[in-house]
């Protein structure tokens, strides 16, 4: 995983190449680009490579599973395609823009606009409703409140919890909370629903719920991204990348 | 900085309240005492500052007075000082002749603690006053009934006498002194009128008070000895903005009189109601200074005990800020939250204090004999102040705030 020198990447420093990412009738089709992307921790004495040159595409519509053993990277690579970390080397196209330079304000208006973030231990304010949950990436986009709660009515409509809206996350049970987590992802209406072992803390049959419900997301057109070290959650996607070691290992379409 | 960061910032601010109940009553208790004690301050201090106008204004006019010495409070005379040559009349009149900002000039004595008899009745506090006919003016102290000490009085020097309210009331009750007799220090005098109510300057009576013939106190009290007996010439400038010519003119005029060489300082003192003001206000000044720092001090503690809560409520908030990063937070946006936060804590100290400083200051006019007000721009100054407060002492935290990594931060537990 260490290693002295980052060779491969010097050819393209400095030079970025955009790729060709739009269709013929001018819709950004690719929706993510990623170009030699390293990321390497500098711990001091040793530098950790958690990543070193991955490159892949996901075009607009893909239901893609991120797979692969403890420490292979996959957090690493979620955190760069979410925009809450920069790559070291390489380029990040993201809906057409090159993400891989942003500074601080520009990275949090990308995560606002164009990021649905789904985590493991769903991450809810505890003393808000469920409402003012999904609700938040809305106050933070600048959108007056009348709209807001339009929206987010819309998005737990869409989770099946609106008759829950007024209710505080300790009043849900897990996978109801998790479905909040999701409403406030898909609240923005963002390019990508990323997820981070979104069913790790769910039991068997909830998660099985919560998988269902990233089915008919995908069905409804939605971009979803799914990081998880289980085999058969990442089966339910179409497409599984395999990371090991900080490098991809195996892409396969499937299904 | 929208509308929607400060709804969410006062929701988080009460949020954190409610989580630490103690610790943010603490924290409002400190800047609570810090404005109660700048309201209490200041109300106070206007409240003597408006009493003491009144006071001042009660004189009627600007008056200056002329002595032998500098009689300022805590001004203890030098027996160089206590030997001088007395004022005499003769000074008097060259001011009157001489000095064109000067409209009323008024020669006279005055002692202190006469015992004045009436029948069976006595008092042993009134101040005698030897007076021209030109005191009535001067002082714009005018007689109500009866008559003053007129020229004729001075001239043939009579036992007359002008009494003031309190001294007929003490000794002639409800009957008229008008044409009675009265005794002073056992010499027997006329009343022949009776002084309009004058009040009190600083709790001190000025209706406890006789006046007699200026030539008749001279002829009673040939030897002046200080301090019961003092000797002085008061003036009575055209208006308040002559009184600075009028002490110039004053200054010139007696030194010719004393034959004060070129050069030489003056052997005679000069005072004037406003140098009466710099006293109070060097007084108050002291009073403001003491108070300012208590308050500072209460603040300080307000400020830092706010600090302290803001570093919990950031600390307690990590995996919070990491969402909130996460789901487009920018760093003002958490900066402003966290100081809005702090603001909204203080505020609300800051508006407590208000309010009880406020109800102090109702309950100290009604109870007590200071007075007390609270000008609206206290008000602005106390709620501006604990704001300060917030953003001063939040802005550390707040800032630690803005900073920290979305990736770590959600990572915390
Ligand atoms: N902030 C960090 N500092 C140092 N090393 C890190 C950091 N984050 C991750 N790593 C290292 O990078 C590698 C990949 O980690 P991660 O992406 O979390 O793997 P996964 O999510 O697949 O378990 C691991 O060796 C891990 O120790
Ligand atoms: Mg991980």
């Amino acid at each position: 995983m260490t290693e002295a020198t980052i060779a491969t990447s010097q050819t393209s420093a400095g030079v970025v190449a955009k790729p060709n990412l739009v269709s013929a009738d001018g819709k950004v089709q690719v929706l993510i680009a990623m170009q030699n992307i390293w990321k390497t921790y500098d711990m001091g004495a040793e530098k950790v490579h958690a990543l070193h040159g991955v490159s892949f595409e996901v075009k607009r519509g893909e239901y893609l599973a991120i797979t692969g053993p403890s420490g292979s990277g996959k957090s690493t690579l979620m955190n760069l395609i979410g925009c809450l970390d920069t790559p070291s080397q390489g380029d990040y196209w993201l809906n057409g823009k090159n993400v891989s330079e942003m500074d601080d304000d520009e990275l949090a208006r990308i995560r606002n606009q164009e990021v649905g973030f789904v985590f493991q231990t769903f991450n809810l304010l505890a003393r808000a409703t469920a409402l003012h949950n999904v609700e938040l990436p809305l106050i933070y986009g600048g959108i007056p409140s009348a709209k807001r709660h339009e929206m987010a009515k819309q998005a737990l409509t869409e989770v099946d919890l609106v008759d829950r809206m007024m209710h505080r996350p300790n009043e849900l049970s897990g996978g109801q909370r998790q479905r909040v987590a999701i409403a406030r992802a898909l609240v923005n209406h963002p390019s990508i629903l990323l997820a981070d072992e979104p069913t790790g803390a769910l039991d068997t049959a909830t998660s099985y719920d919560i998988m269902n419900l990233f089915e008919k997301l995908y069905e409804d057109g939605n971009t979803i991204i799914l990081v998880t070290h289980e085999r058969d959650i990442a089966a339910r996607a179409r497409r599984i990348i395999s990371i090991r070691d900080g490098l991809i290992e195996k892409d396969e379409q499937i299904k | 900085m929208t509308f929607a960061d400060i709804r969410e910032s006062a929701y988080m601010a009460f949020d954190t309240v409610r989580s630490n109940k103690l610790r943010s009553s603490l924290t409002i208790l400190g800047v609570s005492v810090g404005v109660i004690t700048i309201v209490f301050m200041v109300s106070i201090i206007q409240g003597l500052n408006k009493a003491f106008a009144a006071q001042i204004e009660s004189l009627g006019s600007n008056t200056i007075w002329a002595t032998k010495f500098d009689p300022s409070i805590g001004h203890q005379p030098t027996s160089e000082e206590i030997h001088r040559k007395e004022l005499t009349i003769e000074d008097a009149d060259a001011i009157r002749r001489e000095a064109p900002s000067i409209v009323g000039v008024s020669p006279f004595y005055r002692k202190i603690n006469e015992t004045a008899r009436y029948g069976d009745k006595q008092s042993d506090t009134p101040i005698l006053i030897g007076v021209t006919s030109y005191h009535e003016f001067t002082t714009s102290s005018y007689v109500a009934r009866g008559r003053y000490v007129t020229d004729l009085d001075v001239e043939q020097r009579t036992n007359v006498a002008v009494l003031g309210q309190d001294l007929v009331k003490a000794l002639y009750g409800t009957e008229d002194p008008i044409g009675k007799e009265l005794k002073i220090a056992g010499r027997v005098f006329s009343v022949v009128g009776v002084m309009e109510p004058l009040g009190s300057i600083l709790g001190q009576s000025r209706d406890n008070t006789i006046y007699i013939p200026i030539t008749t106190f001279e002829k009673y009290y040939p030897d002046i000895e200080f301090p019961e007996i003092i000797s002085a010439i008061i003036v009575r400038p055209v208006s308040r903005a002559y009184v600075k010519s009028a002490i110039d003119e004053m200054t010139d005029i007696l030194r010719r009189q004393r034959r004060v060489p070129q050069g030489a300082p003056n052997n005679f003192g000069i005072s004037s109601q406003d140098a009466l003001l710099d006293v109070y206000n060097q007084l108050t000044g002291a009073t403001y200074l003491v108070l300012t720092a208590i308050s500072c001090v209460a603040l300080m503690i307000g400020g830092i005990g706010v600090m302290n809560i803001m570093l919990v409520s950031v600390t307690e908030r990590t995996k919070e800020i990491g969402l909130r990063k996460a789901v487009g937070a920018t760093r003002t946006n958490i900066l402003s939250q966290f100081l809005i936060e702090a603001v909204v804590l203080t505020a609300i100290g800051g508006l407590l204090g208000l309010l009880v400083g406020e109800l102090f200051s109702v309950l100290m006019n009604k109870y007590s004999p200071l007075p007390a007000y609270v000008p609206a721009w206290a008000i602005g100054v106390g709620i501006g102040i604990s704001a300060g407060v917030g953003i001063i002492f939040g802005l550390w935290p707040a800032w630690k705030a803005a900073r920290m990594d979305p990736i770590e931060s959600l990572r915390w537990e």
